[in-house]
């Protein structure tokens, strides 16, 4: 509760002006990395066929970036295992909705769907039972290993998963395709409708999401896990039973990384254990504290740099320097995670004004 | 009852390195009081640091970043000891204090300026893997290389008497590692340096007041951690290969050790080093599971640890 009478008087005192500022500056880049993609769109640099996947990509990103907000900037809690919640997203949709399963399932989207959410919620209790009532760098130690483990299985078991060789995954609706094609432009087959769809169907996602997000942070739920996150005794001492809202809370996060791996086997078509690699799960963690820790908007501006470290990384690395981006890639990851602990820990949006409930937010003024 | 014995000396062998490794983390965990993410890659660090030195030593220098380093053979560089060439034990050395410089460098450029709390210290730690493993992926490349020692293979006479294969190479990681945590012991019971660290570790306020400089000693933990780590690192290499994800790799199972042990106590990562080494090289044994979940064993072992004394073996009762 402490810190909830901190972040008001925030908004309050001053330091709200700053903060304005600094967002419009943040708003300010985007707004011009907009136009500059718009312009080498009008000029042809880059073709439609590259931006619509992509900027579904953010969106896929910003799905497990909110993720990760609710455990670590909600609840505080320490998940490094993200890709490995992200795998049996994929792997879910891999296993059950294609042509290519080993177990030769072949259901729609939306067992996709559930298996997914069922198989996140059960990983999540098998590692949360043992670590939520510990201290936090438990989760952070056993989370690795959980990664690991998922990593292996998947890798290993040939006749379930097909091992390192992969899956193909079908595109998702394609009727919606077809018919967006006859619809518009049946005679120009160029346009990237698929793109398209998968960005409209992740921004759905991604919209519904944020909005159940941002009501369940300014309700008392949300103000509980403030409460944990910044003083577990406290929220002890209040009668509140810490280690069952922890428990939801990382269950909550994981099934939304769960939702983000169904994306994104339908955006990138085939899933492979390679996905599973730990480098995914520190991505998300620059986009969540980057972004600002406990900051619904900070994840998905988050998003938006994971795609510039991916794309920008591969640019060089195309330019034939012979530089291996992939280490460079590590490189970036790991000086952000430095560099924005150090001196931007509470990242570039830092949850202010939005957690205060509007009404209330007026009667301020 | 020989194939067991076989699996034994090789959980030895593994169970050095991962001693070697968890001691430092402990270290780190009870002094700095963070868990140190970090610490895998600076077995890596170690590792390569003893490559290099032993290429350059040893007449037939690497190539770093793209450029081949001179080669400066030390005399009597080829003398073969327990299959290792000299140049590699002076590698061995090497990597150490190239591990331990890195670590102190890390800590008074990174870990100390930051003065946050245990969690921050822990996301930065990870920060901090990333980048050691970045730069050892730009120096060498990703692939894989090997100390390119002459491998003798096993021990005839042992072979004869007792049915188990032990190669030399085998025999001077389980001696270098017994000399080092001898070392480690009589530093920490019967030096004042010893006495300083075990007190900060203990009550770092406590120690303080009592007139001891916990900066100075938080510097020899560094060197401390970061020497064991890398023989750790170099062991690993000699036993299987030297990679730039060799550390992170082992990451987990140095941990599980730690955890086991009890979080902070020295002689409990030395304890629970053994029992994961033990169960990691044993996995062959255990009915139904293969191979490749052998570091998967190690985190079960961790998981059951955490559900029924998360303490850990030696960890404190308070």
């Amino acid at each position: 509760m402490a810190e909830v009478a901190d972040e008001a008087t925030d908004g309050t005192d001053g330091t709200d002006d700053t903060g304005d500022t600094g967002e419009r500056w943040i708003f300010a880049v985007f707004g011009v990395v907009a136009l500059v993609l718009l312009v080498l769109l009008a000029t042809g640099r880059i073709t439609l066929a590259y931006l619509l996947p992509t900027v579904a990509l953010v969106g896929m990103w910003a799905l497990l970036a909110l993720g990760l907000n609710v455990q670590w900037g909600y609840a505080g809690l320490i998940n490094f295992s993200v890709a490995a919640f992200w795998g049996v997203g994929m792997y879910s949709v891999a296993l059950f909705t294609t042509a290519g399963s080993p177990l030769g399932i072949n259901q729609g989207f939306f067992v996709a769907v559930v298996v997914a959410v069922v198989a996140s919620t059960v990983l999540a209790l098998l590692i949360g039972i043992p670590t939520l009532r510990l201290r936090t760098d438990y989760l952070a130690i056993a989370s690795l290993g959980l990664a690991e483990v998922v990593r292996l299985v998947i890798l290993n078991e040939r006749n379930i998963t097909a091992g390192s060789q992969g899956i193909s995954v079908d595109a998702l609706f394609p009727g919606l395709v077809t018919f967006l094609d006859a619809l518009f432009a049946p005679d120009a087959p160029a346009f990237p409708y698929r793109g398209l769809v998968d960005l409209l169907l992740v921004s759905i996602a991604v919209a519904l999401v944020y909005l159940f997000l941002r009501r369940v942070h300014r309700s008392p739920w949300g103000r509980l896990m403030r409460t944990i996150r910044s003083d577990e005794d406290l929220a002890e001492a209040l009668g509140k039973n810490t280690y069952q809202y922890k428990m939801q809370a990382f269950v909550v996060g994981s099934i939304l990384m769960a939702l983000a791996g169904v994306f994104y086997a339908y955006q990138f078509r085939y899933v492979a254990p390679g996905d599973l690699e730990p480098i995914n799960t520190f991505y998300v963690w620059v986009a969540v504290i980057l972004g600002g820790t406990g900051s619904n908007r900070g994840a998905v501006v988050g998003a938006f740099t994971i795609i510039l470290i991916r794309e920008g990384t591969r640019f060089l690395g195309g330019l034939g320097l012979g530089l291996d981006f992939a280490a460079l890639r590590l490189l970036l990851v790991g000086l952000l995670i430095i560099v924005v602990v150090r001196y931007r820990s509470e990242g570039l949006l830092p949850p202010r004004r939005e957690l205060i409930w509007p009404a209330a937010r007026e009667d301020d003024r | 009852m020989v194939q067991l014995a076989q699996l034994l000396v090789n959980g030895l062998v593994f169970s050095s390195i991962i001693i070697l490794g968890a001691i430092g983390l402990s270290l780190v965990y009870s002094i700095a009081d963070f868990a140190n993410f970090a610490h895998g890659d600076l077995m890596t660090a170690g590792a390569f640091g003893a490559l290099v030195a032993a290429g350059v030593l040893g007449g037939d220098p690497p190539t770093l970043f793209g450029v081949t380093l001179p080669s400066l053979p030390i005399p009597g560089a080829d003398i073969v000891l327990f299959e290792l060439p000299l140049a590699l034990y002076v590698g061995i050395l090497v990597g150490m204090a190239f591990a331990a410089l890195v670590a102190v460098v890390t800590q008074r450029f990174i870990y100390e300026p930051l003065d946050a709390g245990s969690i921050e210290l822990l996301i930065t730690s990870i920060g901090v893997a990333l980048g050691y493993r970045a730069i050892v992926q730009l120096g060498f490349g990703s692939g894989q290389r090997t100390y390119e020692i002459e491998r003798t293979g096993r021990i005839e006479w042992l072979q004869d008497l007792l049915g188990i294969a032990v190669t030399p190479r085998d025999v001077i990681i389980l001696g270098l590692t017994a000399v080092l945590v001898i070392g480690l012991h009589t530093l920490l019971q019967y030096t004042t340096l010893g006495r300083k660290m075990r007190a900060t570790a203990d009550n770092a306020d406590l120690a303080r007041v009592s007139g001891i400089r916990t900066g100075e000693v938080i510097l020899a933990m560094w060197v401390i951690g970061g020497a064991l780590a890398a023989a750790g690192g170099v062991f690993l290499g000699l036993d299987t290969l030297v990679r730039p994800r060799m550390g992170f790799d082992i990451l987990l199972v140095v941990f599980a050790a730690v955890i086991l042990g009890g979080i902070g106590s020295v002689y409990g990562a030395m304890l629970g080093g053994l029992v994961i080494g033990m169960a990691h090289e044993l996995t062959p044994a255990i009915p139904f599971v293969s191979v490749e979940y052998s570091s998967a064993v190690a985190f079960i072992l961790m998981v059951v640890i955490l559900l029924v004394r998360p303490k850990g073996i030696m960890g404190e009762v308070t």
